[in-house]
């Protein structure tokens, strides 16, 4: 219980979190950070396009996918992971998110070159490439993936907070999914559980207006998905996706009310999807029009000029940043092509954590 | 030695373990303030308080979930279902999430967390509430499936469940609560988790059994088989169904040249046909006859007393496949 107490003295509630108001602190440093971390993040999936669609030609002439299976981007997001990324209290706080995790595990510290390892089914990957684009986990931080199935994750992250409530320790979980789990029973019966436990969890749907193919208005019979929420005895409210600082602002409130013992909190963080569903997904669903718009509102723009009218940012700085990250990025590629697949005994590896004294193979 | 009802001796299980470690907890429904729908939780509400003792909504993917991602914060919670049957609701839960995770995160995160509650044909409950739920788990990797047939091992097997690392399916038969056995007050007592238990030694036939058909069917027939027919039976407890103690099973059958399967599944792709692919190669020199599989009939389950009878194995079914592998 000593420990419990140590860190319950570390997150207390007067301990200041970084800039949940929109105000520059320290010169502006926190703030450019937070763009660069944008900034990789883009560039991480716009070069995982190309290294997707890119096959390889291996010595004997062969082509080779670089990057298998199932691939969905997170461009245009970018502000939700990052306003998170924000005020989480690493080793103490979880995340979960469901298959689109690339944008969170990077705003969340783990190396662009164990995210594309593991894009390439690398050894060197964050889950030494038996999880995938789907399946990023980075355990000493918190992040607790990346899953494939739709909606299927919400109940783990009641759990998480339960076990924050249970230990004590003053953490709180960032539980997020996509709009279109929202209509799998996982999501009523999990956000009904958290109210009655009354968990530190923060619910958010990550509403970027289609679900695969399919746009909000016709999945989902309530077109305010912020009212989705309105059975569970909890505050629930639309976010400005967009906006990093309108994201840090409703996380911060939540978090606050998840740490006072208050419960969870719903929010439909509403933002736009710039590339398809998946990388075979031509998104002709969406009009040139509405996608042009949406480009207007692209996260990365609005912060860089909220930071440039404010005198934190150059444009030069914001240049130099694009260039280091497009480079970090280059490196990662590189690195994951040079990096060893894993062998292949270790196929039999990480399935259980006990041995028994008859093991199948 | 005391003498308990297997529901007392998970009970006792459960209560050794909680007292032992304040990360394990219990939750399900009706566990808490209505003291278990069969009352296995009995007073554990009092004794350990509504956070460590918690009723859900009946929500299984919920609570099944929670657990799962409780876990895999250093917590060791107990899941109870009131019927396994239930759980095809939630095996995305079991499967995608207790039994995935820890191999999708390349090792690491341990999900140690017990799945238990009650399996199998009861007393007329009808088809959706009478299945047989082993080969739905044996079959996936990452997880421990584990089922008693003495309420002495109910507790050990329960015991070491808890203290597992893995994810452990622990399958109970609501019909065996009231069954009574003596079973050690030792706290220290425990069954290791993939070892089978040679109950009886034998040198004529080897009979492969586990949970509550071996306990109902199997132990009647066998004193049958060596009383009246005079045949020597070898019978095999499984106690744990994955990991599958191949190499006492296989010792066994090199030994009595001849096999017999008893459950309660349905045959085709049930948990004997498993274990049967398991044994017929490293068996096939040794064998004097093809291995036997005694099921249940491939029906859903009826409502009917009678019918419901006799859909499962009955010890002149078992009687009689042993006399056929055995010639005689």
């Amino acid at each position: 219980m000593a420990v419990a107490n140590e860190l319950e003295r570390k997150v207390k509630l007067s301990a200041p979190i970084p800039n949940g108001n929109g105000q520059p602190q320290g010169g502006g440093e926190v703030e450019r950070q937070r763009l660069r971390t944008m900034l990789l993040i883009r560039r991480f999936e716009e070069k995982t396009y190309v290294q997707y669609t890119e096959p390889r030609t291996l010595p004997d002439g062969s082509k080779e996918m670089k990057i298998g299976g199932f691939c969905h981007l997170y461009s245009g997001q970018e502000a939700v992971a990052v306003g998170i990324a924000a005020i989480f209290k690493k080793g103490i706080d979880a995340l979960v998110n469901g298959y689109r995790c690339h944008g969170h595990s990077l705003a969340l510290g783990m190396s662009p070159r164990a995210a594309m390892a593991e894009l390439f089914g690398r050894a060197t990957g964050c889950s030494k490439g038996k999880g995938g684009s789907m399946h990023f986990f980075d355990k000493e931080v918190g992040n607790h993936g990346g899953h494939g199935i739709v909606g299927g994750h919400i109940p783990l992250g009641l759990g998480f907070a339960f076990a924050q409530k249970y230990k004590k320790n003053g953490g709180v979980t960032y539980c997020l999914f996509g709009d279109g789990a929202i209509n799998q029973g996982t999501f009523n019966e999990a956000l009904n559980m958290a109210s009655l436990l009354k968990v530190p969890a923060v619910f958010m749907v990550e509403n970027n207006g289609v679900a695969m193919g399919t746009q909000v208005e016709r999945h989902s019979a309530e077109r305010d998905l912020a009212k989705r929420a309105l059975g569970y005895n909890m505050p629930t409210e639309n976010v400005d996706g967009n906006d990093v600082d309108a994201v840090i602002a409703a996380m911060t409130k939540a978090a606050e009310r998840g740490m006072r013992g208050e419960g969870p909190t719903f929010y439909s963080v509403n933002t736009y999807r710039f590339r398809g569903h998946s990388m075979s997904d031509a998104m002709k669903y969406r009009p040139k029009e509405e996608a042009e718009k949406a480009k207007l509102r692209d996260p990365i723009l609005l912060y860089s000029e909220k930071l440039k009218s404010r005198g934190l940012v150059t444009q030069e700085q914001i240049e130099a940043m694009e260039a280091e990250v497009q480079s970090e990025v280059n490196q990662a590629v590189e690195q994951a092509e040079a990096d060893p697949n894993p062998g292949l005994d270790e196929r039999f590896d990480d399935i259980l954590a006990e041995t028994y004294p008859y093991q199948p193979k | 030695m005391a003498v308990l009802q297997l529901r007392e001796a998970l009970r006792a299980a459960m209560t050794e373990e909680m007292d032992r470690d304040p990360n394990v907890f219990l939750l399900g429904e009706e566990v808490a303030e209505y003291n278990g729908a069969y009352k296995v939780s009995q007073g554990m509400l009092d004794k350990y308080g509504p956070g460590r003792v918690i009723d859900t909504p009946i929500s299984e993917a919920a609570f099944s979930g929670l657990a799962v991602g409780a876990a895999t914060m250093g917590l060791r919670p107990i899941v109870e279902f009131m019927s396994w049957s239930f759980t095809w609701v939630c095996i995305d839960q079991i499967v995608n999430n207790a039994a995935n995770v820890r191999y999708m995160s390349g090792g690491q995160y341990k999900v140690p967390v017990v799945f238990r509650g009650g399996n199998g044909i009861a007393h007329q409950l009808g088809a959706t509430h009478s299945h047989r739920m082993e080969s739905v788990y044996a079959r996936i990797p990452g997880l421990i499936t584990v089922c008693p047939s003495t309420p002495a091992e109910a507790k050990g097997l329960l015991k070491s469940a808890i203290r597992c690392d893995d994810p452990v399916i622990f399958l109970e038969s609501e019909k065996m609560l009231n069954e009574k056995g003596e079973v050690p007050d030792d706290t220290n007592f425990t069954i290791p988790l993939g070892v089978a238990n040679v109950e009886r030694q034998g040198k004529d036939v080897t009979i492969l059994s586990y949970g509550r058909p071996l306990q109902r069917v199997v132990r009647p027939a066998v004193e049958a088989l060596v009383n009246d027919h005079q045949i020597d039976v070898e019978l095999i407890d499984l106690r744990t169904l994955r990991p599958l103690d191949l190499h006492t099973i296989v010792e066994s059958v090199k030994k009595t040249g001849r096999c017999v399967i008893v459950d309660e599944d349905w045959g085709y792709a049930g948990m004997g046909s498993g274990i049967l692919y398991k044994i017929q190669k490293p068996c096939f020199d040794y064998l004097d006859a093809p291995i036997e599989y005694v099921h249940s009939d491939e029906i859903p389950v009826p409502f009917n007393h009678y019918l419901e009878e006799a859909m499962m194995p009955s010890v002149d079914r078992i009687v009689s496949a042993v006399k056929d592998v055995c010639y005689r």
